[in-house]
């Protein structure tokens, strides 16, 4: 579980998606008064992500020991406002290659997953499972991927005239902003991020337990236009408690591409070529 | 030599001193022990291959050291209690350092799903085991399904829904700065709330090393003072001298300080074994300082000189003393061949603190003597105990033979009892029934899987672990191991692919296998790292490049000599089913430290004790420079060590960590009267007194002073038996005991033997032989 603002800006960073959020409650941009906390959360959720996108990936998972595992996969994203829809599909390592994991988002309603599996041939829905949950066995919950209602939150900045330094070395203006749950019982109730102000985009965010103690690092890695969107093509998440890491690169992503709505339905999840 | 060594004492006392008591004020502050480690590196060395492994384990995948809460309740299944499960859960977590915590609040169940329509083969749902307690029903609800999932039942809930365990584990790296603390947090949180039936039971490795820190401290600040006021209080009785009990005080507090000191500087850790250093060292300075103070003190009486009785008292006794001071050294000494690490370094230490003892009562003691004011009248321990010790010669040379047939009996019986000796590491066995330890211990071990458990770690090329081959052999060891006596339950890895297997395939138990191939495997494993908490159950199992994979076996609390035959087999077993797979198997785990453990407490006894006979019996031939009396000596020492023993096995005590050193701590220990006694007796024979004069004047003189050090030993030794720790108790009797039987053989059999033996031991081999030593 982690904060809105970090959800939301990975995955628009991550799926690519555009249109409207689909999330209820969220403080429209035009109701906020320019440059507070409230507006710069709504700017992060509202910016512009591209209507779909398909994209190739490479996540690499570091356990404990260092030893890494990587798997490659392909990520069809959708926005729709009545639900975005996610498909996922492994191409390497060779054993779980065409394992296929489909979301339909279901806004103030339970999302429906679907999970293909070759060597069962089947597609079977998955329930109950938790929007905190790792995503694919990685540092990553599907609320990063997914995102979260950002009026959960509540916003202030830890530092309105901050710098975030690109691994290029180049400093860029940001915000530093403080999100606080407003659920007393939430498990990760206070993350701070960084905020470039050119774009909006979340680059860097620590996140932290019930006794404030930091559990994940964010860590923004390359960050570029494609096709005129900001897109996060290289991530770093780290996991202070478990002590493994997770990077995730893109390495092609292309936006607007035209994809349906068959392109999510369950059929093609058994189908293995894309 | 002895001579002139009481003259540069003489003429250098007060530098000693002076030097003495600046150590002391320099060592003081090393002595307030906040740093407590009772760890299970306090047991066994680190640099020892089971332990290098247990390490590679604990590193792959996690350490055992967690604390299990245990709620045992009639009416566990029912919302309230349920709720306070949930409630506690969610409070633990908040705790510092608390890094997981697993319970029925935790916990998810896995359901077949039917299928919504024809695009889809069924799902499968994951829920939380506790999702929605408000509803109707919903704890009846519970029961049904922890009681219907394998994983779950016999592990976090007992067969009978009576029993739960909540399992906290913690930042490892982070967690011993406050382990106290957390402990108490944890206990406050769980029983400031209990519900009304319900009662808590606390265990787990944590718990247990908490309880050894406190018994450290107990030990320290519960046993030193009484023993202290005992000896006190024994050396006024026995001398009826405030003086002179101040002067035996003030040595025995500055021995301990030195002592204890040196411990510190040699770089060793505090622990319950350690903590057993003071009381021994207040103990055993007693029986030097007690020959010095009766020799000093009769002198000065009889020439009312003090630099006399000084240079006598040193004269005289500097050979017995360093005699009986080395061998005891020696005997403790010999514990440093141990490989227990608390053994080792309480060996070490107890051997300095002799030396240290010995150093104190040839220079500290009788300085200060010189000091006070000479007491007029004969000590009531002269006055008291004269006339019996000179009725107790004339008994054993009166009965010599029936003496000997008595000791004789005793040592066939004290045979017979070694015989029945077992060594017993178990933890719990180590506090008494009413302990909440071993209450605790109990209860997990009858209603869950046991607080016992021991690990198989498998290693092989990466990816071997998902293999159909290496799954399915897993699974035939885990079906042979689930046979074997005491062991309560058995997870592999395959465990896990069977869940998954098992619930894809529509929930049916016959599912519940591993499937044929290779990509199912690797795919069911797949959809169970998917969660968080699926994720971190994988990684207690196998490694991420699946190089690696471990099955715990859980054992009921039970004597380490049966766990040692459980692991022999469960390694046995392992061999066999990964022949020829290229797997390696190792048992590790704690079970299989403790087994090794027991291996090297018997090794341990064996090495140390035949170290300690060897180096004792040396220095007693060396210091009475003859064979003879050489023999006699270690007949008189052998009788109390023997019996001790015996009594052991009879009265079904284990040889464990603190029993292992009683047979070499009490060999060095007995012979320091023995030496005395034998010492006076050829000075006696030596000038020209008769066998039987000498054996009155050595019981009345000597055998008066080891039945001083006796009685104030014993008592304080016996005084260690109220600890709540059994092995400090058990130590601490069983010392008692030597020091008394050691007191009879000196006293009867020591007598009986030279009038048994007139021809070897008579005035004319005695006169033969006198040594330097007389």
């Amino acid at each position: 579980v982690i904060a809105a603002v970090a959800a939301s800006t990975i995955a628009t960073a991550l799926l690519g998606v555009t249109g409207p959020a689909t999330g209820a409650a969220l403080p429209a941009v035009a109701t906020q008064a320019e440059g507070t906390p409230d507006w710069v959360a709504a700017r992060i959720e509202a910016r512009d992500t591209g209507k779909d996108s398909r994209a190739d990936m490479r996540m690499r998972l570091f356990d404990r020991q260092g030893r890494m595992r990587e798997r490659v996969m392909t990520l069809l994203a959708r926005r729709d406002p009545a639900g975005d829809k996610t498909l996922v599909r492994f191409t390497y390592p060779n054993d779980i290659k065409n394992t296929a994991f489909l979301v339909w988002e279901h806004p103030g309603a339970d999302d429906e997953r679907f999970l293909y599996l070759p060597a069962l041939g089947r597609v079977r829905r998955i329930a109950g499972a938790e929007k905190q949950e790792s995503f694919v066995g990685s540092d990553l919950s599907y609320e990063d991927i997914g995102g979260r209602e950002i009026a959960d939150y509540t916003y202030s900045f830890s530092d309105p005239d901050a710098a975030w330094t690109a691994p290029d070395g180049s400093r860029h203006p940001a915000w530093s902003l403080e999100s606080r749950a407003r659920d007393p019982h939430a498990d990760y109730p206070r993350s701070v991020s960084l905020v470039r102000k050119d774009s909006f985009v979340i680059v860097h965010a620590d996140v932290y337990n019930a006794r404030d103690e930091r559990v994940k690092t964010f860590d923004v890695k390359k960050l570029e236009r494609v096709d005129g969107i900001w897109t996060v093509l290289s991530l770093s998440v780290a996991n202070d408690r478990d002590k493994t890491r997770t990077e995730l690169e893109t390495t092609s992503i292309r936006y607007n591409v035209g994809l349906s709505e068959a392109d999510f339905s369950r059929r093609r999840l058994e189908q293995h070529t894309r | 030599v002895s001579a002139r060594l009481a003259d540069v004492l003489w003429r250098f006392r007060y530098p000693a001193c002076a030097l003495i008591l600046l150590g002391f004020v320099a060592l003081a502050p090393l002595t307030n022990f906040t740093d407590l480690d009772n760890d299970i590196s306090a047991w066994i060395s680190r640099d020892d291959p089971v332990y290098q492994t247990y390490e590679r384990f604990r590193d792959e995948f996690g350490g055992g050291r967690a604390l299990i809460v245990a709620l045992r309740s009639p009416e566990l299944f029912t919302a309230e209690s349920l709720r306070f499960v949930r409630d506690v859960t969610e409070d633990i977590k908040r705790i510092d350092r608390v890094q997981r915590v697993q319970s029925l609040s935790t916990a998810n169940v896995v359901r077949a799903l039917p299928a919504a329509d024809s695009e889809e083969s069924g799902g499968i749902e994951v829920q939380p085991l506790l999702d929605d307690l408000e509803k109707p029903d919903s704890a009846a609800a519970v029961r049904r399904e922890a009681l219907g999932d394998d994983l779950l039942r016999g592990d976090l809930v007992s067969e009978d829904g009576t029993v739960t365990a909540i399992v906290v584990t913690f930042d490892e790296d982070r967690i011993d700065e406050v382990r106290g603390e957390v402990i108490d947090a944890i206990h406050d949180t769980v029983d400031r709330r209990l519900p009304a039936g319900m009662e808590a039971y606390y265990n787990g490795s944590l718990e247990i090393s908490e309880a050894y820190n406190r018994i450290t401290l107990e030990n320290t600040r519960n046993l030193t003072p009484p023993i202290l006021l005992l000896t006190i209080l024994a050396v006024y009785v026995m001398f009826r001298s405030w003086r002179i009990t101040g002067v035996v005080v003030i040595s025995i507090l500055v021995s301990t300080v030195w002592t204890m000191g040196l411990f510190v500087l040699m770089g060793f850790k505090y622990n319950v074994l350690a903590s057993m250093l003071p009381a021994l060292v207040i103990v055993l300075a007693i029986a030097d300082d007690v020959h010095i103070v009766q020799h000093f003190t009769h002198d000065l009486r009889d020439t009312g000189d003090r630099k006399h009785a000084f240079l006598s008292s040193v004269e005289h006794l500097f050979a017995p003393l360093l005699g009986a001071s080395a061998t005891t050294a020696l005997g403790l000494l010999s514990l440093a061949t141990s490989d227990v690490y608390s053994v080792r370094t309480f060996g070490i230490g107890a051997a300095t603190g002799v030396m240290v003892d010995f150093v104190m009562s040839l220079v500290f003691v009788p300085t200060l003597l010189t000091l006070i004011r000479p007491e007029t009248a004969p000590p009531p321990q002269e006055r008291w105990l004269v006339g019996p010790m000179r009725a107790v010669a004339r008994l054993s040379i009166a009965y010599a033979r029936p003496v000997l047939a008595c000791a004789l009996v005793a040592a066939v019986l004290a045979t017979a009892g070694i015989s029945r000796l077992r060594v017993d590491t178990n933890h719990i066995n180590f506090f008494s029934e009413r302990h909440p330890l071993h209450q605790s211990a109990d209860v997990i071990d009858r209603y869950l899987s046991g607080i016992y458990s021991f690990n198989i770690l498998f290693e092989g090329a990466a990816d071997s672990m998902k293999t159909p081959d290496t799954l399915q052999r897993m699974e035939r060891l885990r079906e042979r191991l689930q046979q074997l006596p005491f062991v309560r339950k058995v997870v592999s890895v395959a465990d896990y692919v069977k869940r998954v297997n098992r619930e894809l395939y529509g929930g049916s138990r016959d599912a519940a296998v591993v499937p044929d191939s290779g990509d199912a495997i690797a795919q069911e494993l797949f959809v169970f790292g998917l969660s968080d908490d699926g994720r971190v159950e994988l990684e207690r199992m196998v490694a991420s490049d699946y190089s690696r994979a471990q099955m715990s076996v859980k054992l009921a609390s039970m004597s380490s000599d049966l766990v040692f035959e459980q692991i022999n087999e469960a390694e046995r077993l392992a061999a066999a089913a990964f022949e020829g797979s290229g797997i390696t198997v190792t048992v590790t785990g704690a079970g299989r430290i403790f087994a090794t453990l027991d291996h090297y407490l018997v090794v341990s006894q064996l090495s140390s004790f035949a170290t300690a006979f060897v180096t004792v019996f040396g220095v007693i031939f060396i210091v009475f420079r003859s064979a003879r009396f050489g023999l006699l000596g270690v007949v008189a020492n052998a009788v109390p060590v023997f019996a001790v023993l015996g009594l052991m096995g009879w009265m079904d005590i284990s040889l464990n960590v603190a029993t292992v050193m009683v047979a070499s701590v009490a060999l060095g220990i007995v012979d320091d009267d023995t030496i005395h006694f034998i010492n006076r007796y050829r000075r006696e024979t030596a000038h020209g007194v008769s066998s039987a004069d000498a054996i009155e004047l050595a019981t009345i003189h000597e055998g008066r002073a080891s039945l001083t050090t006796a009685i104030v030993n014993s008592l304080g030794f016996g005084l260690m038996v109220f600890s709540e720790y059994r092995p400090t108790a058990w130590f601490g009797g069983l010392l008692a005991l030597t020091m008394a039987v050691a007191f009879i053989a000196e006293v009867f059999v020591v007598p009986a033997v030279i009038t048994v033996l007139p021809r070897v031991y008579g005035r004319p081999a005695a006169l033969r032989r006198v040594g330097s030593a007389a």
